[in-house]
């Protein structure tokens, strides 16, 4: 047996090694030719691992990933310095590239396609940084209970009638977070605490889960509205599981505020960092990645909305409906923040 | 004075030399966090103490209270069982009671919810026997992350005790009874308290563990201390605040540490003779009777809530995704973290071991604290560690870049090594401990009477210490290798593009709410972890 296993180990160990050498091997090639470009990346889905393939296939460039948490990416870029090996950081929230911006970890990129492609209030205004999908925040609403005419904007959500109904997550949760930054900067600091003061109140029990489960909770009667990201409903739908595509199926999607500002929207985003070596590879992939073909990938494998406006969304995007999306700069997101997150703790909205 | 400074000439040798270099070198990170208690707090220092330090804390005090006590009695209990008697699987049993290790707290959060949260299978089969009131069984509070953590960590103390109680000679039992001792009185009275520094050990790797959860209470929206110090460095933008909140912490802990060592004294726990012909298998009482009920149900409640009920989830959950998860891919990765897990846990042991030892041999008792430092990586939230380390490979890059005008950067940051590194400093605590109260049980006049009979340290290590610490660091290895491949933070920081591993897989399907796709990576994470467990337990009798 202890033979068996030395032999099986020694196999193993081979394999492992030859693996290694040669993924080494073409590593040092291509950066040597400088044909590769490393990615500093929040988003971990397998359809963004098909679309880097696609872009390998097409340039020839190889596309290294690193997958973290943007705070611990930007944190490891600003201690890497001039030495990091980052091209790019791809964060899920605006705000972590209006961060990363401002401690001088980006570089502009100024590209004729990306400022025809990607509209105004969804990029850099200095081009530091650019949008790659949507993500609408919205009310869901039990169907069987919820007359939909009964709701209109973010705000009148503090109404009594919604008393011990209204489910949403934690504040530890960076789209509540952005969320309220954009109340904060639409109504001013103290109009949005006394919101969330009385959101809390409204809350059918203490936040916690994910946005999938308040969507469960809503089917079991827990509460009758929700607050959660678009595509989040979209994989419900999609799951392989019963249940969950019940609890999909047993909620409406409802854009608030589209009589004034618009529903709030954040943006998965890109930036080129400041100290890439590569910095025409980098921008070359940042317009594959606005080119509709790929936006479409976005739209129908992620239930993202795109930022091409050529790009067609997906079958189950229309199925929602078109909506007026709030034209708030998502530099402010980034700014308010931290502001949000002080009233959270002042209102004890875990 | 005089006398003093003779005294430390003459006790200074080769081994306190050795251990002040090793324990510094491990303990780079720790002093790059303890430096920051003596700069200022962040700006939100006042925000953070006046708003939700307190409630913070507390909530990490009831985790840790709840699952040390649950820990405490479900892992001596069950050990004692499997230890003292003779049943039907129970080598089966002794192998499924250290399997709730294998799988992730934060996996086992997750499949709690999809047993018994609305929609869950549980609840789809009570309904299915015709309860049909029952719609969910709420375990997102905080006493459901009790219930979590506690059948999730219990084999820690399961672990060190065990090996303890299977220590006793029989004539231990034999001499108690004869002095008129009830076998209640035996248990409380003599094998517990000799059990004591084991006992201690898995508690402490317990409350770590407990302590760095963060998966977990954030899914299940609990605040604890842990998620206080992200929440201040991601959300309210104060990394200065969260390190001094680190450190806090630290230093918590090591005083924790030096109670216990102060609580053990001068204390001897070894049991004198370790003769073979005293444990034999003929030890093991038979069970029957309503004695037989209760002691079966001892040792199948923890697996059955520790392991079964989450394993069965993600098989469940494992079946539905297959097809789309399933790949050659998965596969590579499952080959490196098993490789990543061996190399990091060889080294290790191997660390925790010389550490212990060089101790032993150092005449200079002051320098011994040291050798705990090195095992403060434990207890500090990974991702702050991964910062600690960053920053120390940041200054040896600086160094070659202003003094050689070389740059290593691009090679240092994409390296295998420093992760290497990072996951000795965090987890030499997991293998010091059990290791140490094994060494603890061993009578030092083994060793004198080697010395005296000429051979030297190493040698007298080789000859008479290593074969009987074998299992203890057998035991060590797996501990370590199992929390190294389901480490998550630090891997994520660290490592270098071209590697991952199953934890990483795992949590990024969980991240994006998808928690039926991480099951096939956590099942592929149970059985490396199972394998390992089996293999060493059977093919190096670690039960003898």
């Amino acid at each position: 047996m202890i033979r068996i296993c030395t032999i099986l180990l020694s196999f193993l160990i081979i394999i492992s090694c030859t693996n290694d050498k040669n993924i080494n091997n073409k590593a040092e090639q291509e950066n040597k030719k400088s044909e590769s470009l490393t990615l500093y990346t929040h988003r971990h889905y397998d359809s963004d691992k098909m679309i880097f393939k696609k872009f390998e296939e097409q340039t020839g460039i190889k596309i290294n990933v690193v997958k973290a948490n943007a705070d611990e990416l930007i944190q490891k870029m600003e201690l890497e310095a001039d030495q990091s090996p980052a091209d790019l950081l791809i964060t899920v929230d605006a705000g972590r590239l209006v961060r990363a911006k401002n401690k001088n970890l980006l570089q502009a990129a100024n590209s004729e396609l990306l400022s025809k492609v990607v509209p105004q209030h969804l990029k850099d205004s200095e081009n530091y940084w650019y949008g790659l999908t949507k993500r609408a925040r919205v009310i869901v609403y039990s169907k069987e209970k919820v007359n939909p005419e009964e709701l209109s904007t973010y705000e009148d959500l503090i109404n009594e009638k919604w008393r011990n109904k209204l489910l949403i997550r934690s504040s530890n949760n960076i789209y509540n977070q952005s969320l309220m930054a954009s109340i904060i900067s639409n109504n001013g600091k103290d109009s949005a605490k006394l919101w969330a003061n009385r959101i809390v109140k409204n809350f059918a029990r203490s936040p916690k889960g994910n946005d999938r489960d308040q969507v469960k909770a809503i089917l079991a009667g827990e509460g009758e509205i929700g607050i959660i990201n678009t595509y989040y409903l979209g994989k419900l739908l999609n799951s392989k599981d019963s249940c969950e595509i019940a609890a999909g199926e047993s909620v409406g999607v409802f854009f608030p505020n589209q009589n004034d500002r618009g529903t709030h929207i954040n943006i998965s985003g890109i930036g080129v960092a400041k100290h890439s070596l590569n910095k025409d590879n980098a921008v070359k992939f940042i317009e594959y990645l606005v080119t509709k073909e790929v936006q479409e990938v976005f739209a129908k494998a992620n239930y993202e909305y795109p930022v091409n406006p050529e790009a067609i969304t997906s079958d189950l995007l229309k199925s929602w409906g078109e909506f007026k999306e709030d034209q708030l700069s998502l530099t402010k997101l980034g700014e308010l923040n931290k502001e949000a997150v002080i009233i959270f703790d002042e209102v004890k909205w875990p | 004075m005089v006398l003093k400074i003779k005294h430390l000439k003459r006790d200074f040798n080769k081994s306190s030399l050795l251990i002040v270099i090793i324990s510094l070198l491990l303990a780079i990170p720790v002093f790059a966090i303890l430096i920051s208690l003596f700069k200022e707090t962040g700006e939100m220092w006042e925000h953070i103490t006046s708003y939700f330090l307190i409630d913070y804390i507390q909530n990490s005090i009831i985790l840790l209270l709840g699952s040390g006590i649950i820990c405490f009695v479900i892992g001596t209990s069950s050990a004692w069982v499997v230890s003292r008697y003779k049943f039907k699987g129970r080598k089966i049993i002794e192998w499924l009671l250290f399997m709730p290790l294998a799988i992730p707290s934060y996996i086992v959060a997750y499949s709690y919810v999809g047993l018994f949260g609305y929609g869950g299978s549980f609840i789809k089969f009570i309904n299915y026997l015709g309860f049909n009131s029952i719609d969910n069984i709420e375990m997102m509070n905080i006493y459901g992350l009790v219930w979590v953590l506690s059948f999730s960590l219990y084999p820690y103390v399961y672990a060190s005790t065990r090996l303890i109680f299977q220590s006793y000679p029989t004539r231990l039992k034999d001499t108690a009874s004869l002095l008129g001792a009830s076998k209640n009185k035996y248990f409380f009275k003599i094998a517990l308290p000799l059990a004591s520094p084991a006992i201690i050990g898995g508690l402490f790797l317990v409350f770590m563990e407990v302590l760095n959860d963060y998966g977990a209470a954030k899914y299940y929206g609990i605040n604890t201390f842990t998620t206080g110090i992200f929440r201040t460095w991601t959300a309210l933008e104060d990394l200065q605040s969260s390190i001094y909140l680190s450190a806090i912490l630290v230093v918590l802990v090591f005083v924790l540490v030096l109670i216990v060592k102060w609580l053990r004294g001068r204390r001897s726990y070894n049991l004198k003779t370790y003769n073979s012909n005293d444990q034999d298998e003929n030890y093991r009482k038979d069970l029957k009777g309503l004695k037989k009920i209760i002691f079966l149900t001892i040792v199948f409640v923890p697996v059955l809530f520790g392991f079964l009920f989450p394993f069965l989830q993600l098989i469940i959950w494992g079946l539905q995704t297959f097809e789309s998860i399933f790949n050659s891919e998965l596969l590579n990765i499952g080959i490196q973290t098993l490789f990543l897990g061996l190399s990091t846990s060889i080294i290790t042991v191997f660390l925790a071991t010389s550490l212990i030892y060089l101790s032993k041999w150092n005449y200079l008792k002051q320098l011994n604290i040291t050798s705990k430092l090195a095992t403060l990586g434990y207890v500090i939230p990974g991702a702050i560690i991964g910062i600690g380390v960053i920053k120390s490979s940041h200054s040896i890059t600086e160094y070659f870049s202003t003094y050689h005008n070389i740059k290593i950067g691009y090679i240092i940051y994409n390296s295998i090594l420093v992760l290497i590194y990072a996951y000795v400093f965090r987890f030499i605590a997991v293998a010091f401990n059990s290791i140490e109260s094994n060494t603890l049980k061993l009578s030092k006049s083994l060793s004198e009477a080697s010395n005296l009979l000429g051979f030297g340290k190493i040698k007298t290590f080789f000859k008479i210490d290593f074969p009987l610490i074998k299992n203890a660091l057998l035991t060590s290895f797996i501990l370590v290798f199992i929390d190294v491949i389901k480490e998550l933070p630090l891997t994520l920081i660290l490592k270098p593009y071209n590697l991952s591993t199953l934890a990483i897989k795992a949590y990024e399907y969980a991240e994006d709410e998808r928690v039926a796709e991480a099951a096939l990576p956590a099942l592929f994470l149970i059985f490396i972890i199972g394998s390992m467990i089996s293999v060493v337990n059977y093919r190096f009798k670690l039960n003898k």
